[in-house]
C-alpha cells in the first residue's frame, strides 16, 4: 500500500515537472527571437556575424550610430506626430458614435455597426492604391496628414466597437435613474459614463497607439522621405549582402520597446482588443 | 436640446444624429469614397508612367486578363495565398490549442508566464521581419548555427523553403493570439460537465472530444475566421523577408498588388483589379465572421456581468 502511494506521488511530481518543462519550451520559443535581436543590437560588428558568440561584453555603438547616422530622431518625430494625432482624432470621433450604438434604439443599427466593423478588415494593400492616387491629386503624399487620415480609417471603426463594448458593460439603469433626478443626456454622458469607462477609453487609446505605431505598408507607399515613420526604417536593411546586423537590430529594438511596454499595460484587455470587443475574455 | 417627451432619450432622432453623424460622415469620406475610386481605377488602363489624362476606360479587360491567365503570376499568387492561409490557420489552431491547454492548469506565477505570449502579438510586424531575417541568414543566422549540431544546413529564404519560412514566422507571431483566445474559452467552461463525465467513467480523450471541443467551438470559430482574414491581409513581414521572392515563391496576392502596381511596372489599373479580387476574398470571410459575431453578441451582452469578473486578466 505504501509503495502504491509513493508511486502515485511520483507520477504527480513527474506531471508537474512535465508541465513546467512545457511552459519553459513555450516561453523560450516565443521570446527567443526578441532576445536574439536584443543581444544582436549590443554586439560589435564582428560578433554579430558569429552566431556562436552567446556571451560577450555589450557595446552601445550600434545604438549611437542609429541616432547619429540613420536620422532616427526624424523618424521618431514623424511617428509621434502621426500616432498622437490619429489617436486623439479617432477617440473624439468614435466616442459619441460608440455611445449611440450602445444606447440608442434605431432602425438598421446592427447592420450599420457591422458595416463600420467591416471597414476595419480592409487589406492595407487594397486601401493603399486609391490613397496613393488621391493623395497625389491633392498633393498630400509624403505628409503626416495623409497617414493620419488613412490611419483614422481603420482606427475609428475599431474604437467605435471597443468603446461600445465598454459602454454596454455599464448598466443602463444608472443613466435612467439620473434622468429622473433631472440630469440631461449630455450631462449623464460626461459626468457618469465617461468617468466610468475611463479604463476602457485608456485601453482603446493604447490599442490605437500600437496599431498606428506598427503600421508599415501604408507608410511605405504613401510617404517617401519627409513623413516616414519608424517601421519604414526596416527597408534600409533589405539587401541581402552587406547588412549591418547590429544597426538593424538596434532599429528593431528601439521601435518595439515602447509598444512592448504599452502592451503589458493593457495585457488584461488583449483578447478584447484583438477581437474588436467581440470577445470580452 | 430638451428631453424628448415621454420617457427616453434612446429614441430621440436629434441626439442620435448629433452623436452618430460626425464619425459616419468622416468614415464615408475617408473610406467609402477611396474604395469606390479603387473600383473605378480597376476598370481603366491607368499607368503610373503616363499621365492621368492618358487613361482609358477599359471595362472588365483587367479582370479578364487576370482570369484568363495572361498575367502569369496571378493564379500562382491566388494558390500561394490559399496555401499560406490553410497552413498558418491550421498550425496556429493546433499549437494554440496545445498551449491553451497547457496554461489551463494551476501554475505558479501564471501572469508572468503569460506575459511572454504578448511579445509576438504586439511587436511591429516589419521588425518581426527583420528579426527573423537575422535568424534565417544561411551563413550567420542562429537557426543554422543550432541546426549545425545535427549536421543540417537550410537555405531558409531560398526557393525550396521560403514559403515554409514565412509560414513559420506567421505561426510564431499569431499562435499566442489563438492560445489566449482558447485559454479564455477554457476558463469560461464550468467544471460541472467534467465532473459528471468523470463519474460516468469517460476517458480523457473522450472528455476532450465530446466536452472540451464542443464547448470551445464559438471561440474556435471566431479565432479561425479572424486569422483567415489576417492571412489575406498580411504584407509587412513577407515584404521585409522576401518581397515575394525568390521568383514568385512567396508572392501572396497582397505582394502581387505591390509588384504590378509599384515595382518596375506601375500598372495601377491592373494592380487595382488584383486588389479588387483580394477585397472580395476578404469581404467573404469578413461577412461570415460578422454573421457569427452577430449570433453570439446578444448572449455575450446578457452575460456581461459574469464575464467581466472572469477571463484572462483576473484569472492570471
Amino acid at each position: 500500500m505504501a509503495s502504491e502511494a509513493r508511486h502515485r506521488r511520483r507520477i504527480r511530481f513527474l506531471k508537474r515537472v512535465g508541465l513546467y518543462a512545457g511552459l519553459v519550451v513555450v516561453v523560450v520559443g516565443f521570446a527567443f527571437p526578441f532576445y536574439w535581436m536584443l543581444t544582436t543590437s549590443i554586439k560589435t560588428r564582428i560578433e554579430t556575424i558569429n552566431p556562436a558568440k552567446w556571451i560577450f561584453s555589450p557595446t552601445l555603438e550600434n545604438l549611437v550610430f542609429v541616432f547619429t547616422k540613420r536620422n532616427f530622431l526624424m523618424y521618431l518625430k514623424n511617428s509621434l506626430l502621426t500616432v498622437a494625432s490619429t489617436t486623439l482624432l479617432s477617440l473624439v470621433l468614435a466616442l459619441p458614435a460608440a455611445y449611440a450604438f450602445a444606447r440608442f434604439r434605431f432602425k438598421g443599427k446592427e447592420n450599420l455597426a457591422f458595416t463600420v466593423l467591416s471597414l476595419r478588415m480592409l487589406p492595407a494593400m487594397c486601401v493603399v492604391l486609391p490613397y496613393f492616387l488621391l493623395g497625389r491629386f491633392i498633393g498630400i503624399l509624403d505628409t503626416s496628414l495623409i497617414l493620419i487620415i488613412v490611419y483614422m480609417s481603420f482606427n475609428i471603426p475599431f474604437a467605435i466597437w471597443m468603446l461600445r463594448g465598454f459602454i454596454e458593460d455599464i448598466p443602463i439603469e444608472i443613466e435612467e435613474a439620473a434622468w429622473l433626478d433631472g440630469c440631461t443626456l449630455t450631462r449623464s454622458l460626461f459626468k457618469l459614463i465617461i468617468p466610468l469607462i475611463g479604463p476602457g477609453v485608456a485601453a482603446t487609446a493604447i490599442f490605437i497607439v500600437i496599431q498606428s505605431w506598427n503600421e508599415f505598408a501604408l507608410a511605405l507607399f504613401l510617404t517617401s522621405f519627409q513623413a516616414r515613420t519608424l517601421p519604414t526604417m526596416s527597408t534600409m536593411f533589405l539587401s541581402v549582402t552587406g547588412i549591418v546586423w547590429g544597426e538593424m537590430a538596434s532599429v528593431g529594438v528601439l521601435t518595439t520597446l515602447p509598444v512592448l511596454v504599452f502592451s503589458l499595460i493593457i495585457q488584461k484587455y488583449m483578447i478584447r482588443g484583438l477581437t474588436f470587443g467581440a470577445i470580452k475574455g | 436640446m430638451r428631453k424628448p417627451r415621454r420617457g427616453s432619450y434612446w429614441t430621440s432622432r436629434g441626439y442620435l444624429l448629433r452623436f452618430l453623424l460626425p464619425s459616419m460622415i468622416v468614415l464615408f469620406v475617408i473610406v467609402i469614397v477611396p474604395m469606390v475610386f479603387l473600383w473605378y481605377v480597376s476598370l481603366t488602363n491607368y499607368d503610373l508612367g503616363k499621365g492621368w489624362d492618358q487613361r482609358h476606360f477599359a471595362g472588365l479587360s483587367n479582370f479578364l486578363m487576370l482570369f484568363k491567365g495572361e498575367d502569369r503570376d496571378f493564379w500562382p499568387a491566388v494558390l500561394t495565398t490559399l496555401i499560406f492561409l490553410a497552413c498558418t490557420v491550421t498550425l496556429e489552431f493546433i499549437i494554440g490549442l496545445a498551449v491553451a491547454m497547457l496554461f489551463n492548469r494551476t501554475i505558479a506565477g501564471k501572469a508572468v508566464w503569460m506575459a511572454f505570449l504578448i511579445i509576438p502579438l504586439t511587436i511591429t510586424p516589419a521588425v518581426i521581419g527583420l528579426m527573423w531575417k537575422l535568424m534565417y541568414n544561411t551563413e550567420y543566422g542562429v537557426l543554422n548555427f543550432l541546426l549545425n549540431f545535427i549536421n543540417l544546413k537550410i537555405n531558409w529564404l531560398g526557393p525550396r523553403s521560403a514559403l515554409l519560412s514565412i509560414i513559420m514566422v506567421d505561426v510564431w507571431q499569431w499562435t499566442p493570439f489563438v492560445a489566449l483566445m482558447l485559454y479564455a474559452g477554457l476558463q469560461a467552461i464550468s467544471t460541472e460537465p467534467y465532473e459528471s463525465a468523470v463519474v460516468d467513467g469517460a476517458s480523457s480523450l473522450q472528455i476532450f472530444r465530446f466536452i472540451t471541443l464542443p464547448l470551445l467551438r464559438p471561440m474556435i470559430v471566431v479565432a479561425v475566421l479572424l486569422r483567415s482574414i489576417d492571412a489575406l491581409r498580411i504584407f509587412d513581414t513577407v515584404y521585409v523577408l522576401t518581397k515575394g521572392g525568390p521568383g514568385n515563391i512567396t508572392e501572396l496576392l497582397s505582394l502581387h498588388i505591390y509588384r504590378v502596381g509599384f515595382e518596375h511596372t506601375g500598372w495601377i489599373g491592373r494592380s487595382s483589379a488584383v486588389a479588387i479580387v483580394l477585397l472580395i476574398m476578404a469581404t467573404i470571410i469578413t461577412t461570415i465572421f460578422m454573421r457569427v459575431v452577430n449570433i453570439t453578441r446578444p448572449a455575450a451582452i446578457a452575460n456581461r456581468i459574469e464575464e467581466n469578473t472572469s477571463g484572462f486578466g483576473s484569472a492570471a
